[in-house]
């Protein structure tokens, strides 16, 4: 199984080249120059963008400087979601670099979660992680995870330790073999178009019938659009980790190995670009 | 920047993958698919999102970042250089000036600090040089004293080293010290041997000798018994013919030897014995004159030896019948000579007078000399030719009479010598001391041959046959045999022992003690028997205060220490005399001429007195 390996590795070391612009509003006392990154696609913005915040206080009074947050072409991102998936839902098919804007006022209180430091971050990351694994193995095994376990799982992320994490995220990923999968499989849904945040539901990796099932069978339940009907023109992609994967991979696989580490498998339906 | 447009669509263009995407629509479908294409289709996907997504900027992006900084920094640079002038510039000439001119106080006063500080600085070198100087002054001296200090070391090792060599030279002259001593030890030892063996020998000659003399003085009772009866036959005699030979019969043998011995002096005895019938002594003296001449089988010497003199009758003295001052000091002995024509007198001036005694004075006839110190003692042989004293500085002297330089001197007391005495061998002396011992000299040596220690200061001795009787100050009068040298009587007494006299037929021995009582014993009965003789008055007067018994035993003179002489009778234990009022002082020593009719009395003034009957 070197190709699972090598999937997990890709999946962990994803990057997304990103320009960050200063917002054009911000009281400056010199020119702002862009900055440069590659984000971590499985990482969470506020995690990783220190040296990006380093870099516009330069130029910047600190009488003027609030929290920071990030806007894409008028959108808010929200600090919650992995980068990857910010990336996918709102910016895949545009030219590269993505190029953000940073804001150091008028924080859009309604639209995003104050993140004061990263502790915050790492309880949302340990929430998450828990809430899959009760959907998983109903928290059986976080559960019997000591506390420098879920320090490990969460200091892997943070600086960026494959070896580090996965040699604990191991343990959440395994299942009975006479049941052929997780209890329920922890997804969820983003779309664009729709108000709500993003879709969450119970759903087996296996049929009562004993079949397995598969990406597919998944978006039949969850989302019939994004399954295109015989002849007709493919209306949704369906993104993660920035690739479409075909819908007859088994729901369990992905879930096992497109996951990202908070345990989630976060699936983007956005409509195909119409050129 | 370039932008870069890389569309993950573009990518799908790709044929293979429209053709994979309508394999995949059919999949479901389809059975003969492997089940890994979707997997593989997820492979390849990743690989071609990080191509376009990932690797085609990370380089582009460091360098973009490392640009960044450079360019910050020069930026900074920059700013730091541009600001000045502009500010300066800005700022008015005038604080420049200003500036200027406080620059160039405190340029002034610094420059002045320096000064300052240069001239403290060569201060500060003066004063290293001066204590370097000091400093190297102190390492010379401290050199100096280093070597004097190993010097000092040598020095001591030296001085060690001979000590050492004299500690090996002591040790060794210890050793040989003490092979000495063992020597001398054995030495003694024999000595020892040889004396007992010589006192056996003499004793043996002298048994031989007696039995020889007793059958010789058998053989001339016979003799005479028979020239007497012959002389009885032949003359017609007043008194009967037996009581010649009664007399002889009755009397003692020794007393036919003490007539004969003293057949020389016969006149004066004569004199003195005035209560016989002179007929009867005439008589005898000439038989023994006759007698004499024809058997004189006896050496010359041993007729010598023992001369011993007898007084019949002493005669109590009554009046003075000289008194003058003697010495130049006080006088501590007095000895009349067995001739009774001589008086000696020993005194503090360290001279011994002789006097003759003539026509009842006494006339200065010569000074013997020689003593360092006091005399103490005087004694003349019984022949009358030499004279014995004993001296404060710690010796005893023999003088011949005809000669004012001491024939002897007989030095290795370590005190003053009290008492020195001729032994009844003629060629023997033997003196007692303040030293605690007892010496007995041999004349023909001039040595001593014997020391006696004693526990006690001897005072006085007398020397009887074959033993010494020494007095002593812890009131013991103590009796030796000098045949073996040991103890063999102790009489006590009542206080320290002044003096001791023996009469003359050496059966009675007077001590004078410091408790103011003579005291008389027997010496046949060495029992209780003693007579103790006190007068109110009498005391005695020193710790060498000298009584004498008259020669005829029946008085005991002594001094008194107030000057009076005092006489006491034997027989009836009561005073005789007194004899007041010539002395001015305490009475030292007195003296009785052996003709019983002179006393002379010495005191502690230089004064003498000679007494007398008449």
């Amino acid at each position: 199984m070197a190709d699972d390996k090598d999937v997990l590795r890709d999946v962990w070391f994803g990057r997304i080249p990103t320009c960050f612009t200063l917002n054009q509003d911000e009281v400056t006392e010199r020119e702002a120059e862009p900055y440069y990154l590659l984000l971590p696609r499985v990482s969470y913005l506020t995690l990783v963008t220190d040296k990006v915040k380093k870099h516009f206080l330069k130029v910047m009074k600190a009488e003027d400087v609030e929290e920071m947050w990030f806007e894409y072409e008028g959108t808010p991102l929200k600090w919650h979601y992995p980068i990857g998936v910010l990336f996918d839902l709102h910016a895949s098919n545009t030219v590269l670099p993505w190029s953000i804007t940073v804001h150091f006022k008028s924080f859009p209180d309604s639209d995003l979660l104050h993140c004061p430091s990263n502790s915050v971050i790492e309880a949302h990351f340990m929430s998450s992680i828990k809430e899959a694994d009760a959907l998983k193995h109903k928290s059986q095994v976080v559960n019997d995870m000591q506390k420098k376990d879920h320090k490990q799982l969460w200091m892997g992320l943070q600086n960026d330790k494959f070896d580090q994490f996965w040699a604990m995220n191991r343990k959440l990923m395994e299942y009975p073999t006479e049941e052929g999968g997780f209890r329920y499989i922890p997804f969820r849904i983003y779309q664009t178009m729709s108000d709500r945040p993003f879709i969450q539901k119970q759903f087996r990796p296996v049929s009562p019938e004993g079949n397995v099932h598969t990406l597919g069978s998944l978006l039949k339940e969850m989302y019939p659009a994004a399954i295109p009907s015989d002849g007709e023109q493919k209306r949704y992609q369906v993104m993660i980790h920035g690739i479409e994967p075909l819908l007859e991979t088994p729901l369990q696989w992905l879930s096992e190995h497109l996951s990202h580490p908070d345990n989630f498998l976060h699936i983007c339906i956005i409509p195909t670009p119409t050129d | 920047m370039a932008a870069v447009t890389v569309n993950s669509r573009s990518v799908m263009t790709d044929s293979a993958v429209v053709s994979e995407r309508s394999g995949r629509v059919l999949a479901p479908r389809g059975s003969g698919r492997s089940v890994e294409t979707w997997k593989r289709d997820i492979v390849r996907q990743l690989k071609n999102r990080d191509l376009s997504q990932h690797v085609m900027f990370q380089d582009l992006i460091r360098f973009y970042t490392q640009l960044l900084e450079k360019t910050s920094l020069a930026k900074g640079i920059l700013s730091c250089s541009v600001r000045h002038p502009s500010s300066t510039s800005s700022s008015s000439i005038s604080s420049m000036l200003h500036q200027n001119n406080q620059l160039k106080k405190t340029t002034g006063e610094l420059a002045y600090q320096v000064v300052e500080l240069q001239r403290q600085i060569k201060i500060k070198e003066c004063v290293l040089e001066e204590q370097h100087a000091r400093l190297v002054e102190e390492e010379c001296r401290f050199t100096g004293v280093f070597d004097g200090c190993q010097e000092l070391q040598e020095q001591v090792k030296q001085v060690q080293e001979e000590n050492r060599a004299l500690k090996r030279e002591y040790d060794t002259l210890l050793e040989r010290q003490r092979g000495a001593e063992t020597r001398l030890r054995e030495e003694k030892v024999r000595e020892g041997h040889l004396l007992e063996d010589m006192i056996h020998l003499k004793q043996q000659a002298a048994a031989r000798m007696n039995s020889r003399n007793e059958r010789k003085s058998r053989a001339r009772e016979a003799n005479l018994q028979k020239q007497l009866q012959t002389a009885a036959r032949s003359k017609v005699t007043i008194d009967s013919p037996s009581s010649a030979p009664t007399s002889r019969s009755t009397s003692p043998k020794k007393e036919n030897q003490d007539q004969d011995s003293t057949e020389p002096r016969h006149t004066r005895l004569f004199r003195s014995a005035s209560a016989t019938s002179p007929r009867i002594l005439s008589s005898i003296k000439e038989l023994f004159d006759r007698k004499r001449r024809g058997l004189s089988v006896c050496s010359l010497e041993e007729d010598l030896m023992c001369p011993v003199r007898i007084c019949l009758s002493a005669r109590v003295p009554a009046r003075a019948l000289q008194v003058l001052d003697a010495h130049e000091q006080g006088i501590n002995a007095v000895r009349f000579s067995s001739s009774s024509d001589l008086v000696a007198t020993g005194g503090t001036d360290r001279v011994i007078k002789l006097w003759e005694v003539r026509a009842g004075s006494l006339t200065h006839r010569g000074t013997l000399d020689g003593s360092t110190e006091g005399i103490t003692c005087i004694e003349f042989d019984p022949t009358g030719l030499r004279i014995l004293a004993a001296s404060y500085d710690k010796s005893a002297l023999l003088w011949r009479l005809d000669d004012s330089v001491p024939k002897l001197t007989l030095t290795g007391h370590s005190r003053k010598v009290t008492a020195a005495r001729f032994s009844s061998s003629l060629h023997q002396v033997v003196t007692g001391s303040a030293d605690r011992t007892i010496r007995l000299w041999d004349l023909h040596r001039a040595a001593c041959v014997q020391v006696v220690e004693v526990v006690s200061y001897c005072s006085d001795l007398v020397c009887s046959e074959n033993c010494i009787i020494s007095g002593h100050y812890d009131c013991k009068i103590r009796v030796w045999d000098t045949r073996v040298v040991s103890c063999v009587q102790e009489l006590p007494a009542q206080g320290k022992v002044t003096s001791l006299d023996l009469s003359s037929d050496h059966r009675q021995l007077l001590s004078c003690c410091r408790d103011d009582c003579l005291q008389l014993v027997d010496l046949r009965r060495w029992s209780n028997d003693r007579m103790c003789f006190r007068a109110e008055g009498f005391k005695c007067g020193s710790d060498s205060t000298k009584a004498v018994i008259s020669p005829d035993g029946c008085f005991l003179a002594a001094g008194s220490a107030d000057g009076t002489v005092y006489i006491w009778n034997v027989s009836t234990g009561n005073l005789e005399t007194r004899l007041p009022d010539k002395h001015s002082s305490s009475i030292s020593a007195v003296s009785w001429s052996l003709s019983g009719e002179y006393v002379v009395s010495v005191d502690k003034s230089r004064r003498a007195v000679l007494w007398s009957d008449i």
